[in-house]
C-alpha cells in the first residue's frame, strides 16, 4: 500500500504530519489525522473501468474504501511488500459521484508474530454532513524491514 | 422486493480474469502503488515470487457479486468480513461464489447471512468470508 497522487482525486490530510508514522510509533487507540478526498467522476470512471463493474450514479462502496486505504500510506509507514490480510466492512450510506468524504482512521490492534507484524486500522468514512457511510477494519501484514 | 433467495441457495457466480494490465489500472485508479503489485522485479525478489493482485481488487469482485445479487441495498447497508488466504496472480481466473446460510424475517426486513469464497482456476481459495445484508421485502 504505497500511495501516490490519483488522477481525478483531490485529497488533503488536515493537520497531518509530513512523515508517516512507523509501526513502532503507533499505539492501539491512536487516532490518525483525518483525510478528506473528493471522488470526482473521472476517478470513479477509472475505478469502474479497472474492476470491470457497472456504471452507476453512486460510487461503488469498494471505490470509496480503496481510496481511504490507499491514503493510509500517507499517514502510516507501510513498506513495499506490505500485504492485506483481512478486511471487514459495514456500508451505511451511498456516496454520490463527485462527493467529498472524510476518512478518520484509528489504530485498532498491533500484533507481532515472529518476524511478522500485523497492524489493524479502523476506518470511519463520513460524508460532508458528518453522516457515517462506511466503517471498516483493515489488517495488513508488514514485512520486518523495508526490502 | 420479494424474498430474492432461500436458505441454501447459491448466489450468482462471478468470474474475472486477473492480468498485470488490470492490476496496473487498479493501482492507478485506487492510488495503491505498492510494488508488490506492479513491480515485477521487486515482487520476484520477495517470498511471493511475483506480482499479486491487490486484496482490495479481489474484495471488489466479492462485493460486486453481492451487489448483483441484492442490488443497491448491498451498497448502502451490506456487511462483509473477508480473510485473504492466497494471492491472486496475473493469469489467474477468479471465481467468486456464495451461499445463503440463513434467512431471518424481522417484520418485513429480511436478513440474509451468506458465506463467500473466491477461488482461482486450480480451486485454491484466494479469499473467504461472510456477508450480511438486510432487505425490505413485500409479502
Amino acid at each position: 500500500m504505497t500511495s501516490r497522487h490519483v488522477k481525478g482525486v483531490r485529497s488533503s490530510s488536515a493537520g497531518a504530519a509530513n512523515v508517516p508514522a512507523s509501526y513502532e510509533e503507533l499505539t492501539p487507540g491512536q487516532e490518525l489525522a483525518p483525510v478528506e478526498y473528493t471522488l470526482d467522476p473521472e476517478a470513479v470512471a477509472s475505478y469502474v473501468e479497472a474492476v470491470g463493474a457497472a456504471e452507476c450514479r453512486y460510487v461503488p462502496p469498494l471505490a470509496v474504501a480503496a481510496r481511504a486505504i490507499a491514503s493510509l500510506a500517507d499517514l502510516v509507514e507501510l513498506p513495499p511488500g506490505t500485504i492485506h490480510a483481512s478486511q471487514e466492512f459495514d456500508f451505511s450510506g451511498l456516496v454520490p459521484v463527485g462527493a467529498q468524504v472524510t476518512c478518520n482512521a484509528k489504530v485498532h490492534k498491533k500484533l507481532s508474530r515472529g518476524s511478522m507484524r500485523l497492524l489493524t486500522l479502523e476506518l470511519r468514512i463520513s460524508d460532508r454532513a458528518g453522516q457515517l457511510v462506511q466503517r471498516g477494519l483493515s489488517t495488513v501484514v508488514i514485512p520486518e524491514s523495508p526490502q | 422486493m420479494s424474498v430474492p433467495f432461500r436458505e441454501g441457495d447459491a448466489l450468482p457466480q462471478l468470474e474475472r480474469q486477473v492480468t498485470q494490465d488490470r492490476i496496473r489500472r487498479y493501482a492507478e485508479a485506487s492510488g495503491d502503488f505498492n510494488p508488490i503489485h506492479i513491480d515485477e522485479e521487486f515482487a520476484a525478489s520477495t517470498p511471493l515470487g511475483g506480482t499479486i493482485a491487490h486484496g482490495m481488487l479481489v474484495l471488489a469482485y466479492m462485493s460486486e457479486m453481492m451487489s448483483s445479487a441484492f442490488g443497491m441495498v448491498w451498497d448502502r447497508g451490506g456487511h462483509m468480513n473477508v480473510r485473504f488466504k492466497s494471492p491472486a496472480r496475473p493469469g489467474d481466473t477468479l471465481t467468486v461464489s456464495g451461499e445463503v446460510e440463513s434467512v431471518r424475517d424481522e417484520n418485513g426486513i429480511v436478513s440474509f447471512a451468506c458465506s463467500l469464497s473466491c477461488r482461482n482456476q486450480d480451486g485454491a481459495v484466494v479469499a473467504t468470508g461472510d456477508a450480511r445484508v438486510r432487505v425490505p421485502v413485500s409479502k
